[in-house]
């Protein structure tokens, strides 16, 4: 599913800051706790597993498929086809409604709006993954910045979910919550990854969760591993 | 795409606030290109639809263009005059077909009056050679009996609601525009009567109030210098009794009996000895007016052009000043697929639609102001401004602001297409 192959990556050519990893290797449907302090890259390593940055040496494959051998359109497709984003905050367009913005990969990916027809076309899925992410459903028509940060990250969680695909990112998706919103999200996005079957790579800093999930990875450990020869 | 389009509109409404400006200011230069250009280009056809069929303009030598513009225009002023003597010499010229003398000066309710002899319906032209037409009425008789008879053009009737038979009096000079004054006339001792109205021409004909140049003897006998006596005036019936000839005019139009004598004419006029005169080609008259203008109209031409420059720029500045805040809107579209020309297009659209939508709203605003200034411009200027179709050039300024705002929106758009590369999937906020 996600295959790292030792690589480094600089973030301006010249210089000596860099990520570097060994081997690593995620299962389809596996969940991933990726942790570490500020700073550390984890990020950047999002950026990697998602195809927006290539590094220098190495290599990251999607579903078999190295990122750095595409075009830039290509990756994009690839991208919008097999991957979903859950940022920290600010994860919705705030014009739209909460529908309008969970349904909107399936404006850029024809794949993903086939495989939500199979459940009955994109409103009807949408209105399955909000339901899944616990989101009443009287707030599916509102405008998004009408809702709760706690309700908008939800949101995001469906919206990622949506079309099912293979990889779910998600980048400290519970840093803007509050404690008591931390565990019941986390348990609804691991749950219903699991039931899109999806892989779920989450950065977060709350170590609490790290045992709901399949692998856990402390990038500062993986980059000691990673920087010996 | 299309879904792209849903999302750049929604995207754009919410920033309504901010673009209605944007849109106001495109509107308003364009109107102004808009607007100029129609005004420029009815101010020429207006001027060279109004004199036709006459070869040459005879006056006191002066500049050719005032000459011009004051005996067939009506506009500004011409201190000299020629003697009658003079003008009997040009007529008597052996290529010279006729000779029409003109007198201007005075005036009613703000339109000129124009002291001519009978002749000149049958002689003078406008447009293509189109002679004037009576729609009622007759021509004055130029005889005594019919002294005090005027021929109104078809605005003057319109606009006072002359008919037949409307007894009028005439002010001394030309009182600019106070076409409901009620000051009490300083000729009203001699009124005339309305004879004939002319059909409409669309040029300064239908302003002006045509008598014979007797006439206006008449009403000046007891005047000096432009002023009254003080014995006291004689009474309209008693003018009769005075020899009413003019010995003065302000201008004369020749007609020759071939076009090709026009150089010997004007040669023969501007060598003439009794006098010091001019013979003025309207053609080369116009060309030398549209010289002077030309100077004024790049002038104005090129402040709108700025004008629009400026809004184009404004228009460049919203969005590059929304870019930022828009940064966040363009990573969430990167996070769910958009590619960098998705961002790319979008930004390019909603320039489109900000200037499209200006330069149409411009558009109307100036085809409605021009209809509702048109009458204005007509009474102020003598400009007739044309209720027609809107002109090639009109377009072409048109699609000209619409081509810089498309340019100065793909800017910001490159811009935006750099930072979502740059970005990746978080942006820096």
């Amino acid at each position: 599913m996600i295959d790292i192959e030792p690589l480094r990556y600089a973030w301006t050519p010249d210089s000596k800051d860099t990520l570097a990893l060994g081997h690593l290797h995620v299962d389809a449907g596996q969940t991933v706790f990726l942790h570490g302090p500020s700073g550390c890259g984890k990020s950047t390593l999002l950026g990697l597993l998602a195809g927006v940055l290539t590094p220098q040496q190495g290599r990251v494959s999607l579903l078999g498929q190295d990122w750095a051998a595409l075009r830039p359109g290509q990756r994009d497709a690839l991208r919008a086809n097999h991957v979903g984003v859950v940022f920290q905050q600010f994860n919705l367009l705030p014009y739209l409604s909460v529908l309008d913005n969970v349904t909107l990969p399936c404006r850029f990916s024809a794949l993903r709006r086939e495989r939500c027809m199979i459940s009955g076309g994109p409103e009807i899925s949408a209105q399955r993954w909000l339901q899944r992410m616990a989101l009443p459903a009287e707030l599916w028509t509102r405008r998004a910045d009408a809702l709760s940060v706690g309700q908008q990250q939800r949101v995001a969680a469906a919206r990622a979910l949506m079309g099912q695909p293979e990889l779910i990112l998600a980048d400290e998706p519970t840093s803007a919550l509050d404690a008591a919103l931390r565990q019941d999200f986390m348990q609804l996005l691991l749950q219903a990854a699991r039931d899109a079957r999806s892989t779920l790579v989450c950065v977060s800093h709350d170590e609490q969760q790290a045992a709901r999930f399949d692998l856990q990875w402390s990038l500062p450990e993986l980059l000691k591993a990673g920087g010996k020869p | 795409m299309n879904s792209l389009w849903g999302i750049a509109r929604q995207s754009a409404w919410n920033r309504r606030s901010t673009l209605v400006w944007v849109v106001v200011s495109l509107a308003l230069a364009t109107a102004l290109l808009w607007t100029l250009e129609r005004l420029r280009h009815d101010i020429r056809s207006s001027f060279a639809q109004s004199v036709s069929g006459v070869d040459l303009i005879v006056g006191a030598r002066n500049s050719p263009v005032q000459l011009m513009l004051f005996s067939v225009f009506h506009i500004g002023s011409n201190a000299q005059s020629l003697s009658m003597d003079s003008v009997r010499a040009v007529a008597q010229h052996r290529s010279v077909s006729w000779v029409v003398p003109l007198s201007l000066g005075d005036s009613h309710r703000g339109y000129p009056v124009l002291g001519t002899t009978p002749e000149y319906f049958k002689h003078f032209a406008y447009g293509d050679k189109q002679p004037l037409v009576l729609a009622q009425g007759a021509v004055f008789a130029g005889t005594l009996d019919g002294l005090y008879e005027a021929v109104i053009g078809a605005e003057v009737a319109r606009n006072m609601g002359y008919g037949l038979g409307q007894g009028i009096t005439l002010g001394h000079g030309l009182h600019e525009h106070d076409h409901e004054s009620k000051e009490p006339d300083e000729h009203a001792d001699k009124p005339f009567k309305v004879v004939g109205i002319l059909a409409p021409t669309g040029t300064p004909v239908d302003r002006t109030v045509h008598v014979s140049l007797q006439a206006l003897q008449a009403v000046h006998l007891g005047w000096v210098a432009g002023a009254p006596m003080p014995v006291g005036q004689i009474p309209a019936d008693q003018a009769r009794k005075f020899d009413l000839e003019p010995q003065q005019v302000t201008a004369a139009l020749v007609g020759l009996k071939t076009r090709a004598a026009v150089f010997n004419v004007q040669r023969y006029v501007n060598q003439y000895e009794g006098e010091a005169l001019m013979g003025v080609m309207p053609g080369v008259a116009l060309g030398e007016l549209w010289t002077v203008l030309g100077l004024g109209e790049n002038a104005l031409l090129a402040v709108s052009a700025l004008v629009a420059l400026v809004s184009v720029l404004s228009l460049m500045a919203v969005v590059l000043a929304g870019l930022n805040e828009r940064r966040r809107e363009l990573a969430v579209l990167r996070a769910v697929g958009a590619g960098p020309r998705h961002v790319l297009g979008l930004l390019a659209w909603e320039g489109l639609w900000v200037t499209g939508v200006g330069v149409l709203l411009g558009g109307l605003l100036a085809q409605v102001g021009m209809a509702l200034l048109a009458p204005w411009v007509q009474n102020v200027l003598g400009i007739r401004l044309q209720m027609a179709a809107p002109l090639l050039t009109q377009w072409a300024l048109a699609a000209a602001v619409l081509l810089a705002g498309l340019l100065a929106s793909l800017g910001p758009a490159w811009r935006a297409y750099r930072m979502s590369l740059a970005d990746g999937l978080s942006p820096r906020v």
